[in-house]
């Protein structure tokens, strides 16, 4: 008795986080893997289709273009992003004075959100009038302004303020996964002569091990995912060189601005939204054999 | 031999100084290394900031950091005519009641997943940690919007608050270690003097998670108050509705006038001026909350 009115307290309980998850988060899910099947605009009655919306996939230029820009995108964000922050973290976890503070400017830039960031971007980089420019021109670094948001920077552009934006929260997680660290196996290597270099190799990385291996992959399921700083900045142009591929997926259901329009494809968009849940997916899985590999051999 | 002697205390004295020249030398870079990227995350916020005291004229040709003509008219416009008053109340709006929404949802079910063996927890558990992982992008957007059109709820924001405390998952894992961290045998005491489920959790489970409680509000209202595709697919057909994120990119657009980079700029700063504040004041908070989410 006592025991089936625990189970039913419990149940109301979560009742409400299941129904809101089935609801929201889990029928989406359902509703993409039902309709990638189907030729369906929005309006009208959908079609089924069988694979087709796979083969137009596999013939998709536009798709397979914002996949490797998506690449370059998130390969040039995190080589710079995850060594800077992980040395800041090796530095700012040893004593020295004013690392709290340190700490709280590095860590600034992710409490703003991506979206407003973007157009203060956009507004400093513009190309001949950003004050960016203004300022690499008046003080004589650059002759001429550097069109940042034009065809040949504007990717570069994107990873720029996209490390600006990440460099803070990995750095922390870096100097969480510090800590952890035992003091004293320092303190026995020093004893047996280790420099800080030895030390490093031979007790950080090993140490940090596992919770390196999840940062490493939690960011780059993070870079791959990201588009928002981009949908604002350059709406994925100009001439695609922006386009990654879940704000080509986007494009696909909504426009990118409230004046602007797009061709609805929900089925179409629904087998790209698949295909790049894939694609993430499957990265993922690599890392995570690679890097388990290279930790057995280790 | 008086020069061996002399010529000894010498060497120790030279090697000690040019060791600790060395020192200062490798001191003094990496302390200009730490400064410079101190610099490259502050540089673009302070920009933001003189940027949005100029005036459009100085911004599009001046040279200087700093404006000449401090504008702080540039706020009262952006409040005003581009209309950032509304924007900053609808922010507010479901920034507030996401967070208590977020915060109810998920220390009902942390509180019962931590304390009850119920039937189904694995299940639920682990549809809770899918909704982590997969991740199909907007495509979920589409059939959100049209189950907000059934509800009657699109036209209002509640269809947004909604569906973001539907993602309550982290906010779900970082609780359960909290609630975990809450000796059970104050329950078990609780227990005893006549309480039941329902006033454990009242009485005792949430005023010991008051810090906790602090700290996942703090990250549950920077999430909200700094999204943007959700709140802007469900209000692009009405600007009444559209939170400092959305109108602040709808600035880009021009509202048929040209470009205005001082007002944008000035939204921008509007728009990240309560978060700033709330960071300067509790930013442990928000770093233990990242922190913690490594610590598991």
């Amino acid at each position: 008795m006592n025991q089936a009115r625990r189970q039913i307290n419990a149940w109301t309980f979560v009742a409400p986080s299941l129904i809101l998850t089935l609801i929201f988060g889990v029928y989406p899910i359902f509703w993409a893997l039902k309709y990638m099947f189907y030729d369906y605009q929005g309006f009208g009655e959908p079609l089924y289709i069988g694979l087709d919306n796979f083969e137009r996939l596999f013939r998709d230029k536009e798709f397979w273009h914002s996949v490797v820009n998506t690449f370059i995108y998130a390969g040039g964000k995190l080589l710079v992003t995850l060594p800077l922050s992980f040395v800041l973290a090796v530095i700012l976890n040893r004593a020295l004075k004013g690392r709290q503070l340190l700490r709280a400017v590095y860590f600034l830039p992710t409490v703003i959100s991506a979206s407003v960031m973007a157009i203060v971007f956009y507004v400093i980089f513009n190309s001949y009038n950003g004050m960016v420019n203004q300022l690499l021109v008046g003080s004589g670094i650059v002759s001429a302004p550097i069109d940042w948001l034009g065809p040949k920077y504007a990717l570069l552009t994107a990873i720029i303020i996209a490390i600006w934006g990440a460099v803070g929260n990995y750095m922390l997680l870096f100097i969480a996964g510090l800590q952890n660290i035992p003091e004293d196996l320092y303190e026995a290597a020093s004893l047996d002569g280790a420099g800080p270099l030895r030390k490093m190799w031979s007790i950080t990385v090993p140490m940090l091990g596992p919770v390196l291996q999840m940062i490493i992959m939690l960011a780059i399921t993070v870079s791959l995912k990201g588009y928002e700083s981009i949908m604002v900045l350059t709406e994925g142009g100009p001439y695609g060189k922006t386009e990654v591929m879940y704000l080509y997926l986007y494009k696909l259901f909504f426009p990118v601005s409230s004046g602007g329009t797009s061709i609805q494809q929900f089925g179409y968009g629904s087998a790209v939204g698949f295909a790049t849940a894939v694609i993430v997916g499957l990265i993922t899985l690599i890392y995570f054999y690679v890097s388990k590999k290279l930790n057995d051999i280790y | 031999m008086s020069t061996l002697h002399a010529a000894a205390p010498k060497t120790v004295e030279q090697t000690a100084r040019s060791v600790k020249s060395k020192k200062l030398l490798s001191r003094t870079l990496l302390w200009i290394f730490l400064l410079l990227v101190a610099a490259f995350a502050l540089f673009p916020i302070i920009l933001a900031f003189f940027g949005s005291l100029k005036t459009n004229l100085e911004l599009t040709t001046g040279t200087t950091m700093l404006p000449k003509e401090w504008k702080f008219g540039n706020y009262l416009q952006a409040w005003n005519t581009a209309n950032f008053a509304r924007f900053t109340w609808n922010s507010v709006f479901i920034s507030v009641f996401t967070t208590l929404g977020t915060l109810l949802v998920g220390t009902m079910a942390a509180y019962a997943v931590a304390r009850v063996d119920f039937i189904g927890k694995k299940l639920y558990v682990m549809i809770q940690s899918c909704t982590l992982f997969i991740s199909i992008g907007a495509v979920v957007l589409r059939p959100q919007f049209d189950l907000m059109v059934a509800l009657g709820l699109q036209k209002s924001l509640w269809g947004v608050i909604i569906i973001l405390i539907s993602a309550h998952a982290t906010a779900f894992f970082m609780l359960i270690g909290f609630v975990r961290a809450v000796p059970r045998e104050l329950d078990e005491a609780a227990f005893i003097d006549g309480c039941n489920f329902y006033s454990v959790y009242f009485r005792v489970i949430l005023p010991l998670l008051t810090p906790a409680l602090g700290v996942t509000a703090l990250w549950t209202f920077r999430g909200a108050w700094n999204e943007y595709i959700l709140p802007l697919v469900f209000t692009m057909t009405q600007p009444a509705l559209q939170t400092l994120t959305v109108g602040l990119a709808g600035l880009k657009y021009g509202i048929g006038d040209a470009a205005q980079p001082q007002l944008m700029l000035a939204g921008a700063c509007l728009s990240m001026l309560p978060m700033i504040v709330v960071y300067i004041f509790a930013n442990k908070s928000f770093m233990q909350m990242t922190a913690g989410s490594v610590k598991g």
